[in-house]
């Protein structure tokens, strides 16, 4: 349930991101999640929910882009997704291949209310 | 106001890590990262790992749990320095917990860092602890579709360690099913065998470290 301590490291982003903003209520954060980055979306949301019970930022709406696996072989450079039980390159079929998508972990957004009046 | 801000949510993590990275290259530390489910075996293959190297190794030791000092005390007999992180509740290492552990060790007086992470097949998959590779133990106990179910854990390890080889005959578990299954999540993936109670594969597990190391240290 590492996905708690991740919501709180979210939760701190948009904190940050209000106090840069002359204290503007943040409404939604954009996060790109990938395939194999181990992190379960829906206990991603129960955490933003639970630690930002009672704080200015409850109700922060998530929008969650989920990326797929890429692989990229390691023989002839071919980009291709992994497939059921088929992992080997299907160009070539070269059995070494490295990741090059699916591991992300990124806040790409933030959405604001307009800053209160100074 | 829609704000772009495009940034690793770990970040923080992940610059201690780079710190760590950068410390382990310049004291030529070769460090990795042992990751498995409770009770796989992790810290027994320790044992003997610690027990096959010769007394004059720079070696060292840092074992993560929740609680208790076990592993340490457990590790700490073959003589080589040993330190317990303890996390509380915290079901995975990250970088902060490393340098402090590391804080009053001499890093020149360590040419091979092990750490055992918590118990866990997920969580500790995103916490880089700038190590030079990542290794996953699975246990013949376990049932071989685990690289499937976990695939996180398995694409990102360069190692997989079958551990717990002796009691092969006992259980229903189909090895060469279980490493198509790690290479099937983790092309190429490399594989070695091991058994900790009847001290089997120690050979091959030492000699990929010994090639890992001088590919990381140059």
């Amino acid at each position: 349930m590492h996905e708690l301590s991740i919501a709180a490291a979210i939760l701190e982003r948009a904190q940050a991101a209000s106090q840069r903003n002359g204290g503007a209520r943040v409404t939604k954060v954009g996060l790109r999640i990938g395939a194999i980055a181990g992190v379960e979306a829906d206990a991603l949301a129960f955490g933003i929910e639970a630690l930002s019970l009672h704080t200015p930022l409850q109700g922060l709406v998530l929008e969650i882009e989920l990326c797929k696996r890429k692989q990229r072989c390691s023989a002839c450079a071919a980009e291709f997704e992994i497939k059921g039980a088929q992992a080997s390159c299907p160009t070539c079929n070269g059995e070494q291949s490295e990741c090059i998508a699916g591991k992300e972990l990124d806040v790409m957004f933030f959405e604001l209310e307009d800053a209160p009046c100074a | 106001m829609r704000l772009d801000v495009e940034e690793k949510v770990l970040s923080e993590n992940d610059k201690l890590a780079r710190g760590l990275r950068e410390r382990y290259r310049q004291h030529k530390v070769f460090c990795v990262n042992l990751i498995s489910s409770p009770g796989s075996g992790k810290t027994a293959l320790l044992e003997r790992t610690l027990e096959a190297l010769p007394k004059t190794t720079k070696v060292a030791v840092l074992t993560g749990d929740l609680q208790t000092e076990n592993d340490a005390r457990r590790l700490a007999k073959a003589g080589f320095p040993v330190k317990q992180i303890t996390t509380g509740g915290t079901c995975h290492l990250d970088a902060s917990m490393v340098i402090k552990a590391l804080d009053d060790w001499d890093l020149d007086a360590i040419d091979l860092l092990f750490v055992e992470n918590v118990g866990n097949l997920v969580c500790p998959t995103s916490y880089d602890l700038g190590e030079h590779a990542k290794i996953v133990l699975l246990s013949v106990t376990e049932g071989e579709d685990k690289p499937l179910k976990y695939p996180s854990i398995f694409a990102v390890a360069e190692l997989c360690i079958i551990n717990k080889l002796d009691l092969l005959p006992y259980v229903p578990f189909d090895l060469a099913q279980a490493i198509a299954n790690a290479r099937q999540v983790h092309p190429g993936m490399e594989v070695v065998e091991t058994s900790c109670t009847k001290v089997q594969g120690l050979d091959a597990w030492l000699a990929w470290i010994e090639r890992r190391r001088k590919k990381a240290i140059l």
